[in-house]
Parts: C-alpha cells; sequence; structure tokens
C-alpha cells in the first residue's frame, strides 16, 4: 500500500471582501493527485506562489482541503477520530525553511527537540538527554550545544536541530519545505547529504518542496513541476531538471 | 540595564519599603485625633504638619502607601489573570468563542471606564472591596483584548506550526510556547497600568467612592483636605506630589522595558526582514 495517496486536493484562498479588492486567487492548489511510496522522496519544484507551502500544509494536516482528500497509510487525514490522528500526527514531521523562527526563541536546544518525546513518550530525565544527544550526534552536532538557545547558533546548525526534532519520533515521512533554502552552498550540500543518509539508513519517505532544481534533483526519486497551483509534468528522478523546465 | 531604569526602580523600591515599614517609620498613630494639635506647620516632631483633626501628615502618608500600592497591585494581578486566561482562549481558539468574548467586551468597552466604575460602585455601595471588584472587571477587559491581540500575533509563527505538528497539546501550547512570549510585551503595560490604577483609586476616593475615612489613602487624603486649600494647602499638595511621583516614576520602567533589548519581540521579531526565496 502506498504511504500517502492525494486524490484531487483543492484549496482557494477567498481573497475578495467588503473592503477589498477582488483580486485572483493566488498560492491556493487546484486538483492535486499524487502518490508517495514508503522510502521515496517526491520532490514539488516550482517558483514562488505555486501554492508549494500551501501543499505542505495540507500534508501536514494543518489546513483542510476545500475538496479532495489526503490518506496516509489508509487513514484520511482530515476524516480521521481522535485516536487515528494521534498516530498519523506522530508519524508526519516537518523541516521549514526559515531554521530560526521554526523555534521558540526562550526555549534551549533540549527542550527544543526533546519537545516530540514529551507529547509521545515518557521518558525519564535522563533517557531523555540520552536521546536527545544521540539526535544531536546524527545530525552532526556536540551534545555539548543541548544547553545553547537558537540564538547563539548559526542557521546551518538551527536546521540540523530542526531535522533532529522531525526525526526524533522517527515517523514515516518528513515534509520538508525549503530546508536548505536559507543557507549558503556549502552547508546546504552537508544537509542534503545528510538527509539523503538519513532516507537510506531508516526508509523515512520525503515530501521536498523546493524552488531550487539542484537540491531537489539531488534527493527526490520523482518530481513535480508546479505553477499557479497546478501539477504541470511529473517527471523521473532521472531527468535533468533544467531540460524540462527550459 | 538603563541608567533611567535604574534609578526610577531605585526610587520605587524605596517608596515601597518605607510603606511596608510604616509601623516603624512613622512618627505618629496614623489615625490618632488630636485636636490640641491641629493644622499645625512642619515640626521636627510632625514633618509634614498635621491635618485639621490633628493626625500626622507625614504618618498618614507612609501608611496611604501601603493601601494605595496594594491595592494597585491586587487589583492589577487579578485583572491580569482573567485576562490571561481569556485572552488566551479567545485568541487561540478563534471561531464562536472568540466571538463569544469579544462581543461581550465590546459591550464593557462602549462605556468610559471610570464612568463605568462609578455606575457599578453605586449598584453596590461605596468601599474599597466594591471599587477593587469594579476596577478588576474594567482592567480585565482591556487586558482580554490586549492579550488576544498578542496571541493573534503570535499564533501564526512557525515555530508554533512546528510544535503542533510535533503533536504538542493546546494547554502546553499555551504555557510553554505562547505566554512565555507574550510576557515581554504583557509587562511593559502592565507597568503602566499600575500606574493608572493608582490614580484611578485616587480620583474614586477623592469622590468618596473608594478607601472610606479615616483609612489613610493618598486619594482619599487629598479630598479630607480641599476645605483647606486656602489656608492650608500642603494637605493636598503633599499626597498629590506623592501620586504624580509614583505614577511618573511607573511611566519611565514601563518606558525603558520597551525600550530594551528583548522586550517588544516577539512583535518586533515579525518586523525584522526575513530571508526568502529569491
Amino acid at each position: 500500500m502506498s504511504l500517502l495517496i492525494a486524490n484531487s486536493l483543492t484549496k482557494t484562498y477567498n481573497n475578495s471582501g467588503w473592503f477589498r479588492k477582488h483580486s485572483p486567487a493566488g498560492k491556493g492548489v487546484k486538483d492535486l493527485s499524487f502518490v508517495l511510496e514508503q522510502g521515496a522522496c517526491l520532490g514539488i519544484l516550482g517558483e514562488s506562489g505555486a501554492g508549494k507551502s500551501t501543499l505542505g500544509k495540507i500534508v501536514l494536516g494543518l489546513l483542510p482541503p476545500d475538496s479532495g482528500n489526503i490518506t496516509f497509510n489508509g487513514i484520511d487525514l482530515y476524516q480521521s477520530d481522535r485516536k487515528a490522528r494521534k498516530q498519523w500526527r506522530r508519524d508526519i514531521q516537518v523541516v521549514f525553511q526559515d531554521s530560526y523562527s521554526a523555534m521558540n526563541p526562550r526555549m534551549s536546544i533540549r527542550d527544543i527537540i526533546a519537545e516530540p518525546l514529551r507529547n509521545y513518550e515518557r521518558l525519564s530525565a535522563l533517557e531523555e538527554q540520552k536521546k536527545v544527544a544521540e539526535l544531536l550526534e546524527t545530525m552532526g552536532l556536540s551534545p555539548q550545544e543541548m544547553t545553547k538557545r537558537p540564538k547563539q547558533m548559526s542557521g546551518g546548525q538551527l536546521q540540523r536541530v530542526n531535522i533532529a526534532r522531525a526525526i526524533a519520533l522517527k515517523p514515516k515521512l518528513i515534509v520538508l519545505d525549503e530546508p536548505v533554502s536559507s543557507l549558503d552552498m556549502v552547508i546546504q550540500k552537508q544537509i542534503l547529504i545528510h538527509l539523503k543518509q538519513l532516507k537510506e539508513q531508516s526508509g523515512i519517505s520525503y515530501l521536498f518542496i523546493s524552488h531550487d532544481s539542484m537540491a531537489v534533483h539531488y534527493l527526490a526519486d520523482q518530481i513535480a513541476f508546479m505553477k499557479n497551483g497546478e501539477f504541470v509534468q511529473l517527471a523521473g528522478g532521472s531527468y535533468h531538471a533544467h531540460d524540462l523546465l527550459g | 540595564m538603563q541608567p533611567k531604569l535604574i534609578v526610577s526602580l531605585t526610587l520605587v523600591m524605596l517608596i515601597v519599603v518605607s510603606g511596608l515599614l510604616a509601623p516603624w517609620l512613622a512618627p505618629h498613630d496614623p489615625n490618632l485625633v488630636d485636636l490640641s494639635h491641629k493644622l499645625q506647620s512642619p515640626s521636627f516632631s510632625y514633618p509634614l504638619g498635621t491635618d485639621q483633626l490633628g493626625r500626622c501628615l507625614f504618618s498618614r502618608i507612609l501608611y496611604g502607601t501601603r493601601v494605595s500600592l496594594s491595592l494597585a497591585m491586587v487589583i492589577v494581578l487579578a485583572s491580569l489573570g482573567v485576562g490571561l486566561v481569556i485572552g488566551c482562549l479567545s485568541g487561540y481558539a478563534g471561531g464562536w468563542v472568540d466571538h463569544l468574548f469579544m462581543r461581550a467586551s465590546d459591550a464593557v468597552l462602549a462605556f468610559p471606564s471610570l464612568i463605568l466604575a462609578i455606575a457599578l460602585i453605586a449598584v453596590w455601595g461605596a468601599g474599597w472591596k466594591q471599587m477593587a471588584i469594579a476596577l478588576v472587571i474594567i482592567l480585565a477587559v482591556y487586558y482580554v483584548r490586549f492579550v488576544r491581540g498578542l496571541v493573534h500575533s503570535i499564533k501564526t509563527e512557525t515555530y508554533i506550526l512546528a510544535a503542533k505538528v510535533s503533536g504538542t497539546s493546546p494547554y502546553r501550547m499555551m504555557v510553554r510556547h505562547i505566554i512565555p512570549n507574550i510576557v515581554p510585551p504583557l509587562l511593559v503595560v502592565v507597568t503602566l497600568e499600575v500606574g493608572w490604577v493608582i490614580m484611578d483609586i485616587s480620583a474614586l476616593s477623592f469622590v468618596g467612592l473608594g478607601v472610606q475615612a479615616p483609612t489613610a489613602e493618598w486619594g482619599a487624603m487629598i479630598n479630607d483636605g480641599k476645605s483647606f486649600i486656602r489656608s492650608h494647602p500642603r494637605l493636598m499638595i503633599a499626597p498629590g506630589v506623592l501620586i504624580f511621583i509614583m505614577v511618573a516614576l511607573l511611566n519611565l520602567i514601563s518606558d525603558s522595558f520597551s525600550e530594551s533589548k528583548g522586550f517588544g519581540s516577539p512583535l518586533r521579531r515579525k518586523l525584522k526582514p526575513r530571508v526568502t526565496e529569491h
């Protein structure tokens, strides 16, 4: 069975109102269907405003679509009961673009990474510390960083912390919403290599949203091109993205 | 820390401590009537002189500090508590819960606050307890609005979304993510508000609706002295000056809070240009 099946998802933002000019609905998505297999990576490539992040939010269960449905492991994300929701919520995690604003600035790195663990697992303080140290090491960071605050770390380090938090619960799917776009080239490459290793070692699936065709090409097994909220082309990973973009 | 903050905090602490130590610092019993010493000029044994009943003005001001400040603190904290709970609920839940609380607060905000306080006290009868309850109700509505606005602005932050995806429950979201991040801007307002409440208490006590005689309270003391404004203006000036100083100091503190780094975020951070896709 496929991990994630999206069936003609549509979401429009209503921009018209009493005192607002009616503008063409931007950033929504129209009639999106796709299938994501266990352990695969689907790249979503498109320019700003193409609706990539809207799709990401729908997949994360944060934004109900106007029509269409999306099932994860056979469970409809927006029709599930409380118990089922608790399960898939654990299995779908996220890494956002802006690594700094994705963390509560008043929490320590340890608290940030431990948050999903505290929500789902009852660990003693010692077990938790061990687990957080392990996660930091997996992401190539020193366990000593645990006591730091987000402000004291660089963008690249913060993005590693974000990924550490995302993999803490061993999810089945991670939505990567422009995870490397605000980093410099060297760090981008390191993070992408890390993500690829993770995928190969633990069989996590990715939904990789990006406007950077090189990054998508490196990580994705399949690439969907998005424009104005629609998929315009679907390609396997062996295609050169540049050929298709023209 | 800014020098402005240090100086004003020190002075406020000085006033607070002298209020706390009133029983030891005051040269006389603040309520001791001694008509043989009435309306005396300042002297060594009566540092600010005596009032029309021969009570020591300095002792009364010291004891009045306790009443004015502790009432103001209690009123602000109680209304802050109510405002925080309802404001968070309203701002985070949205939908009909939000509508319900907002329309109710609209109804209260439709009246000028002091007039509403007077109306409530008129129904319940004059006294410091009634005054405190009336002020708590009115202030709480302002806090509900303010907190709701802050929660609204924070709710769309990426880290709230990230926490939601991590499976954080609404209660934990409040306690761990939202409230810690709205405390700094709230502190700015609360400090300012203590000053306003001191003025409100004084105003209501001045018109006889708040603290009742013979309890010494700054506003009530101004009221007591008003018949002697021509012959002995110091009866009004002394408590008046203290109210002025206290409110000015609290304004200064609030001001330096809002200027200092770290305060004002997360609102300020919203204005910071972000790295976006190119």
